[in-house]
């Protein structure tokens, strides 16, 4: 799902560089729930910007589902964004100016579905996360999980193959924080593959590998990671055994 | 406080100075705008007679045909004829009164060095200098006698005794016009005037009158106004047919020193042109006017329409800039809703960040009034260059200098109301907890 | 594109949404009627006088005191004035166009007429009047020279007859046969016949009503000692000839002040003095409203790409490309400026309505409003790029920048 080999990232001023990701290669085969720990500064976010194609990187390799990332312009890269990638930020990052409906139309309007389409997708994902009948409330309206619910609605309606989360439950107090880590392991079980940056160990250990990334590099990863319980009759592909012992971290 | 204040707003003006520069060209632009035009429009229109002007007052009678009047709306005539000047003028009902048209004569200079030329002056009588109080540099007026006795008397304007005199005291010499020596009774100082407004038919911002000399006498030598005359029938041959006529060719202004007066004044016209319907004049219906000065000038449209316009135009155009200002008011203040939180959980009242913020606007409006000030001075100057005849009245005065500025920092404040409103509801735990 | 969720989002930020809206709708209004007042004023500008302005002048004479001999100078004069080098043609006249001084008077088909049927301009001229003036005599015949009647200043004109101009002959005569007619001068007989139509030329009065009505009246007539001369030079000699003219009328009679020389060109320049500052000014008003506004949008829009820096990076993590972000930007100032143009639309009538009012200005022709739209939406446009260029470039990844 996404490979990166090699991967180096260096922030450059006019009087120093920084060396944010240096030979950096993780594997996230399809089906995971990787858990990304490290210290602040490590190199999480970065890695998580690149993954998620925000930012460039300087140096290596980055295959997303199998398509080959570096030299791809703009447009190319918001449009694989787009269809591939899902989003989860710390701060929810809600457009405050519109309501949910809107608010998880926005990647839809990017893809470029019909209204319909769109109309019965939003109501999906919103269902999804529990807040269908909050559809033409505000962002202001709803508690701090609700609002990550909503943005997690945002994130699948356009089904997407990589979820990328960060410190999702990061502003957030540990009741609602549950809620939104049930969620996302439950988005796991029916096949979406799940990045997650976080700092919370007790977090990290719900997830089915974890990566821990130190300076800028992979240096530990759980490399016979717990499988998980699969809810019956939901043997959806990817997930179990195989994938856990297929990851492979370089270096 | 209010020089911290003032230092704040200074500092954050200089820390944003795109926004700061966009706000100051908008409210000198307006403020120049609306200033230039209503400066022309102040002193075009303004009283230039004020302690007297409702004392002073026009004549009109309507000895027009009995089938058109002499203005479409119906509108008296704006002059009156000889034959009811001269009638008025002999009744002497009013407390002053003078008859008067305009006259252009040649001047032969007594200096064979200077070549002869053609001056612009003005017939009357003495009481025109009573009624209008032309300032006197030597001599006086003529008297009442020197009316009756048609004497050869002039007084000559500023400029022309200059020309003629080197602008020595020429009281006593002779000044000679047309092959004829008149003497010198007087020489006006400068008179400023804005307008003529005592002969608006004939312009109102034309150059100043050069010389004045009796009615009487003018009449004797058959001199015809140069200005406006008007028939509405063929006034038959030769000159005293012309005075005979009912050709409207003369301003008759009438001095009355109370309300009581004016209405005597009015009865006395009523019941003159009564009598005149008698001998089959005035065949319209009684239609007499006594304007006072400003009436009249407002009747006469001195204040011209395209200067009205122009006002209107600018004023929506100030209204524009005002808006505009509140507009980015309102994105600077936003921006800064960090340091009002800051401030407020530092212990500043909502007053205090009130008046902070009130103070920057004010700022802002004070140095759009200062670039507003010299952008009315350069429109000033542009005006006179396109209007040749409003030199007189392009003219910035310490009021309307006092009015720019103030309209500039009161217009700005007001507009920095509803964004310092804004600013201050911001709570201060809402900025500060992320 | 995305029309409705922009719009709702702008409800939520009305207040910067009126201000920009307000602006927009009132330099609408504003420039509408601005352009409309300079359209009317350039047409007036540009009527044409009916003479050759180009190669006239002219200038008067006033001799002094009750010995001049006012008709034996304006003789002399004139044979001074045809028979010197470059001068095509000179004439006296009483008046010339656009120089807001002369004579009016009614002409009536009838006798005793209570209302006359039509104003005119007088120009009392001698034979060589139309040649002077360079108008185009398209009917009938020009004055014989035995035609010109002498006349005392103060006696009634009496012509037997005039020459007039094509709109003052149509207006007598609707049906186009006012040659070889006969009309009244006044109220009383005798009549004047119209032995020629002339195509064009203007009163001397600029906001006459009737401007086109002139009458040319055959007659010799000094005002008191004072005559005005028109001299039509030959193309390209006006101001060699000015000069000379100048010079040799000084010299010829030292008892009589020769006044200052105007072309026909100043003449209309002063004549137009005030259509011509009133465009100028109404034209920098348009511009100085058009760059307020201008930058009015470009600092509200700044302010909004700053505000919104973290959604426009969220709405890039979620797939929008640059150009979703330059199109939302521009999107929004459509919206915003139509909404202004429509409540403008309807101020910029109404102002035209209190100028109707007030001046008896006509009404503002429709088009001007569509104009006015296409314009302002160009304009706000044109404001938006910039900031709008901005808000694309902001990069994705600031959504996960912590705050």
């Amino acid at each position: 799902m996404l490979k990166m080999t090699h991967l180096q990232k260096v922030y450059r001023t006019h009087l120093i560089e920084t060396h944010a990701l240096r030979d950096f290669s993780i594997h996230v085969r399809e089906g995971e729930f990787v858990a990304v720990t490290g210290p602040s500064g490590s190199g999480k976010t970065t890695f998580l910007n690149i993954a998620g194609l925000l930012e460039e990187f300087s140096g290596g390799e980055f295959l997303l589902d199998g398509v080959n990332v570096s030299g791809l312009n703009d447009n190319a890269r918001s449009k694989l964004r787009n269809e591939k990638i899902g989003f989860i930020f710390q701060s929810f990052n809600l457009i405050p100016d519109l309501n949910l409906f809107d608010n998880v139309d926005v990647p839809l309007r990017y893809r470029g579905f019909g209204a319909a389409e769109r109309k019965k997708r939003i109501e999906e994902s919103l269902t999804r996360v529990g807040l269908a009948s909050r559809m033409k409330h505000y962002p202001s309206e709803l508690s701090g999980g609700q609002q990550q619910r909503v943005a997690i609605a945002r994130a699948l309606a356009g089904s997407p193959r990589l979820l990328l989360a960060d410190e999702p439950t990061g502003n957030l107090d540990s009741l609602m924080a549950r809620g939104v880590l049930e969620l996302l392991e439950e988005i796991n079980r029916q096949g979406t593959t799940i990045v997650m940056v976080t700092h919370d160990p007790e977090l990290a250990a719900r997830a089915q590998r974890n990566v821990h990334v130190i300076d800028g590099q992979v240096t530990d990863f759980d490399e016979a990671p717990r499988l998980r319980e699969v809810a019956a009759g939901n043997a959806d592909r990817g997930s179990g055994a195989e994938s856990g012992r297929a990851v492979g971290a370089m270096d | 406080m209010f020089s911290y204040y003032l230092q704040l707003g200074m500092r954050s003006l200089r820390r944003n100075p795109i926004l700061t520069a966009l706000m100051v060209i908008g409210i000198g632009l307006g403020i120049a705008a609306s200033m230039t035009t209503l400066t022309v429009m102040h002193l075009m229109g303004s009283d230039p007679i004020p302690w007297k002007s409702d004392k002073l007052h026009y004549v009109q009678l309507d000895n027009w045909s009995a089938d058109n009047s002499y203005y479409d709306d119906g509108r008296p005539p704006d002059q009156v004829t000889y034959r009811d000047a001269v009638a008025l003028m002999e009744a002497g009902k009013a407390d002053k009164q003078s008859a008067m048209f305009k006259l252009s004569l040649p001047i032969q200079p007594e200096n064979k060095e200077l070549k002869p030329f053609r001056s612009l002056g003005r017939v009357a009588y003495t009481d025109f200098f009573g009624m209008f109080e032309p300032p006197f540099k030597y001599g006086g007026p003529w008297s009442h006698d020197q009316d009756a006795g048609h004497e050869r008397v002039v007084v000559l304007g500023k400029d022309m005794n200059e020309k003629l005199f080197g602008g020595q005291d020429s009281v006593g010499r002779t000044v000679r016009m047309d092959d004829i020596d008149y003497t010198i009774v007087g020489v006006l100082d400068d008179w400023k005037l804005r307008s003529r407004y005592y002969d608006l038919t004939n312009g109102a911002f034309e150059d100043p009158d050069e010389f004045f000399m009796p009615f009487t006498a003018a009449i004797d030598l058959k001199q015809r106004s140069t200005g406006n005359n008007s028939c509405w029938k063929s006034s038959g041959d030769g000159w005293d047919a012309y005075l005979d006529s009912d050709c409207v060719w003369i301003q008759m202004w009438v001095q009355l020193d109370s309300p009581a007066r004016l209405a005597e004044y009015k009865s006395f016209l009523d019941s003159y042109v009564n009598e005149q319907k008698k001998l089959g004049r005035f065949p319209r219906p009684l239609n007499n006017r006594l304007l006072d000065v400003n009436e009249w000038m407002a009747d006469q449209e001195v204040v011209s329409r395209d200067v009205q316009v122009q006002t209107g135009l600018a004023f929506a155009f100030l209204v524009v800039c005002l808006v505009n200002t509140v507009g980015l008011l309102l994105a600077k203040f936003t921006r800064k809703s960090g340091e009002i939180g800051l401030r407020r959980a530092l212990g500043a009242s909502r007053r205090e960040v009130f008046s902070q913020f009130l103070i920057e606007s004010g700022v802002v409006g004070l140095s759009g009034g200062v670039l507003g000030l010299a952008l009315t001075g350069l429109g000033l100057l542009a005006v006179r260059a396109l209007y040749s005849e409003y030199k007189t009245v392009a003219h910035l005065d310490w009021t309307m200098i006092f009015v720019t500025v103030a309209l500039a920092v009161v217009s700005s404040v007001l507009a920095g109301v509803y964004p310092t409103w804004r600013a201050c509801r911001v709570q201060p735990a809402a900025q500060l907890k992320i | 594109m995305e029309i409705r969720p922009i719009f709702s989002a702008l409800m939520r930020s009305k207040v910067s949404m009126i201000l920009i809206g307000v602006q927009v709708a009132m330099t609408l209004a504003i420039v509408c009627n601005a352009l409309f007042i300079i359209g009317q004023r350039l047409d007036h500008m540009n009527r044409p006088s009916g003479m050759n302005e180009a190669d006239t002048f002219y200038l008067g004479s006033s001799g002094f005191g009750q010995g001049f001999d006012a008709r034996a100078t304006i003789r002399e004069d004139l044979a001074t004035l045809r028979q010197l080098p470059g001068v095509a043609d000179a004439t006296v006249s009483n008046s010339v166009p656009m120089s807001e001084g002369g004579w009016s008077t009614g002409l009536s088909l009838q006798p005793k007429q209570k209302t006359s049927t039509a104003d005119t301009a007088i120009y009392i001229v001698d034979d060589r009047a139309l040649d002077t003036f360079g108008v185009n005599l398209i009917a009938g015949r020009n004055f014989k020279p035995e035609e010109i009647a002498d006349v005392t200043f103060g006696d009634r004109l009496q012509p037997a007859s005039i020459i007039v101009t094509k709109a003052l002959a149509d207006k007598l005569f609707p049906d186009g046969d006012a040659l070889g007619k006969s009309i009244y001068m006044g109220e009383d007989p005798p009549t004047s016949t119209i032995i020629g139509i002339v195509d064009r030329l203007q009163q001397p009065w600029m906001s006459s009503s009737s401007i086109e009505n002139s009458t040319f009246v055959p007659a010799f007539m000094p005002y008191g000692n004072s005559s005005r001369y028109l001299v039509r030079a030959e193309p390209g000699r006006r101001d060699e000839v000015m000069k000379l003219v100048e010079q040799k009328l000084s010299e010829s009679n030292t008892s009589r002040i020769i006044g200052k020389v105007h072309t026909m060109e100043e003449t209309r320049g002063e004549a137009y003095a005030g259509d011509r500052a009133m465009a100028i000014i109404l034209t920098a008003v348009i511009l100085a409203l058009l760059m307020v506004t201008a930058l009015g949008i470009v600092g509200m829009a700044s302010f909004w790409v700053a505000q919104r820096t973290r959604q426009i990076g969220t709405r890039r993590a979620l797939g929008a490309s640059r150009s979703d972000i330059l199109r939302y930007f521009q999107t929004e100032n459509f919206i915003i400026t139509t909404l202004g143009l429509l409540v403008g639309a309807v101020l910029a009538y109404a102002f035209s309505l209190w100028m109707m009012q007030s001046y008896q200005s006509p009404r503002l022709p429709w088009y001007y409003v569509p104009i006015g739209f296409v314009c302002l939406w160009a304009l706000g446009q044109l404001a938006v790029l910039g900031p709008a260029m901005r808000a694309s470039r902001v990069p994705p990844a600031v959504a996960t920048r912590s705050v």
